[in-house]
């Protein structure tokens, strides 16, 4: 799955801790340390009371699916070879939303609501990807 | 501030996939277009509303340049679809406040020759920090607005229980509608059958659930009222609007709080103020006698009927059946055939079915007696015309 021509995540100051924490394989939570919630995608503020005092957790990893779909049109060169592949969103049991993938699905449909648990797939030395896979 | 404006003239170039023109080109055969309808000069033209800029559109500069105008009045959107609404409405409040007398909203696309822009590796929306507004997410290979389109109506067939068949009514007739306009790309009729048999793209979104490739271009032109008095055509009057619609609980692709993104999950009867256009053009909901919207994917139809209010949460899917949306129905939907099957020239070609309708001239696609027709889209913004001074 490795590749040079892989997209890569635009990463900037607000959602650096994000990503380096894939690279550590920890799901980095931006967590605001006045009202206690975790946000994402990852921004300077708390979301909800603008406080600035972020403080990155580590998830529990958990979740569960909330929506998918099965990609079948050959966009990327780097995906070429995947097609169909699915790309899900993930309730954290904190709360936030993330777009990731399924893995081990063995050519079954994702299913909203199905319980999840992070893995991480290390695409090359300079990126991390979080996915996850269906809890039994 | 009262709003006072109006389209007094529209024009556009020819409709394909492949055309040979540069944008700028074939924004020049529109604005030619729209001047000789309005019956003004091209001097008289001092203000530019661009919907999309370069790559995909022109942009203002060249356009004044290229044309020869003298313009004092700017107001230029990145490349987004979206801001198609937002277009329309700088210009009306343009002209209200005597920014400008007459401004030319500008829509010219070659989405054919720049397609490298609409998904993968050449998609710039997607490569922001954290992903596009569309839910793009590169590094997983979800690109494109189809992306987010597809994980908006995959949650809402699990939560509502509806299905690809039932969407199917929504391109099945926006073809009926194409097949009735001369300009439409698309004139082959789409059955149920071919539309459930044709590839899937992103699951559950279809071939045919996805719009046109192509090329063309939109002038419209906008005035203060007074002014359009004496002009060449009815003006048609923009009589109310509301803005776009932003925040955690809203997702570009999907009605308020569906639980896509952040979006909290819980979905809910409009309110108020998500309907504030109502009010605002001084109508009900019940006097609008046709919808028009930005049909890029089926179910954006669906989203937008919801967020207007015109059935309940969950309930657009069984409410377009039967011929409910097509010409002669209760509320016919984008009347000469929307980006799915006209052109998807940027949702303005459904601006410019607007005009006609409302001139009366609209063929035998015209709404009987048509004097308030609504523009809505699935992300909220809204602009309702009127013909004549105002009821």
């Amino acid at each position: 799955m490795s590749s040079p021509n892989w997209p890569r995540p635009r990463i900037g100051p607000d959602n650096e801790p994000f990503w380096e924490g894939c690279r550590r394989h920890s799901l980095m939570l931006p967590t605001c340390a006045d009202c206690g919630k975790a946000h994402l995608p990852p921004g300077p503020v708390c979301p909800y009371c603008l406080s600035d005092r972020i403080i990155w957790k580590e998830a529990t990893g958990q979740g569960r699916v909330t929506s998918w779909t099965i990609v079948h049109k050959a966009w990327f060169p780097a995906f070429r070879d995947d097609i169909p592949y699915n790309v899900v969103q993930i309730e954290l049991d904190e709360g936030p939303r993330l777009t990731s993938s399924l893995v081990g699905l063995s050519g079954r449909k994702p299913e909203i609501g199905q319980r999840v648990e992070v893995v991480f797939d290390d695409v090359d030395d300079a990126l991390t990807l979080h996915r996850f896979r269906v809890l039994p | 501030m009262k709003l006072n404006a109006a389209i007094v003239g529209i024009g556009n170039s020819s409709f394909g996939r492949g055309l040979p023109d540069s944008q700028l080109r074939l924004a020049a055969t529109a604005f030619k277009n729209a001047t000789a309808d309005a019956g003004i000069e091209r001097c008289d033209v001092d203000g530019l509303s661009i919907h999309l800029g370069w790559p995909i559109g022109v942009d203002y500069d060249r356009v004044a340049e290229a044309f020869g105008l003298e313009i004092r009045y700017v107001n230029q959107s990145w490349l987004h679809g979206r801001f198609v609404t937002n277009a329309l409405q700088h210009a009306a409040l343009a002209v209200c406040t005597g920014l400008a007398n007459v401004i030319a909203c500008v829509t010219a696309i070659s989405f054919t020759r720049e397609r490298g822009f609409l998904g993968g590796p050449g998609d710039i929306e997607g490569n922001r920090e954290e992903g596009g507004t569309h839910g793009e997410a590169p590094p997983y290979g979800l690109t494109a607005p189809a992306g987010g389109a597809a994980l908006a109506m995959q949650r809402y067939m699990h939560v509502f229980k509806a299905t690809s068949e039932q969407l199917a009514a929504v391109p099945i007739t926006l073809r009926q509608h194409a097949m009735l306009n001369p300009r439409a790309i698309m004139k082959e009729p789409l059955t149920l059958q071919a539309h459930q048999n044709a590839r899937m793209v992103v699951d559950p979104l279809r071939l045919y659930d996805c719009c046109l490739i192509s090329d063309g271009a939109v002038v419209v032109l906008v005035a203060r009222s007074d002014r359009a008095k004496n002009m060449r055509q009815k003006p048609i009057r923009i009589a109310g609007m509301q803005g776009i619609r932003s925040g955690r609980d809203e997702f570009i692709f999907a009605t308020r709080g569906l639980g896509i993104n952040q979006q909290s999950g819980r979905a809910s009867a409009p309110r108020d103020v998500d309907q504030e256009v109502f009010k605002s053009a001084g109508i009900e909901r019940g006097d609008v006698q046709g919808f028009y919207t930005y049909d890029a994917f089926s179910p954006l139809v669906l989203f937008a009927l919801e967020r207007f209010g015109y059935c309940g949460a969950g309930e657009a899917a069984s409410w377009v059946q039967r011929g409910r949306i097509a010409l002669g129905g209760q509320l016919p939907v984008n009347t000469s055939g929307g980006l799915l099957s006209e052109a998807h020239v940027g949702g303005w070609n459904s601006i410019c079915e607007m005009v006609r309708q409302l001139r009366g001239k609209a063929g035998p696609s015209q709404i009987a007696d048509a004097a308030v027709l609504q523009w809505g889209t699935a992300w909220g913004d809204s602009v309702i015309l009127t013909a004549g001074a105002g009821r």
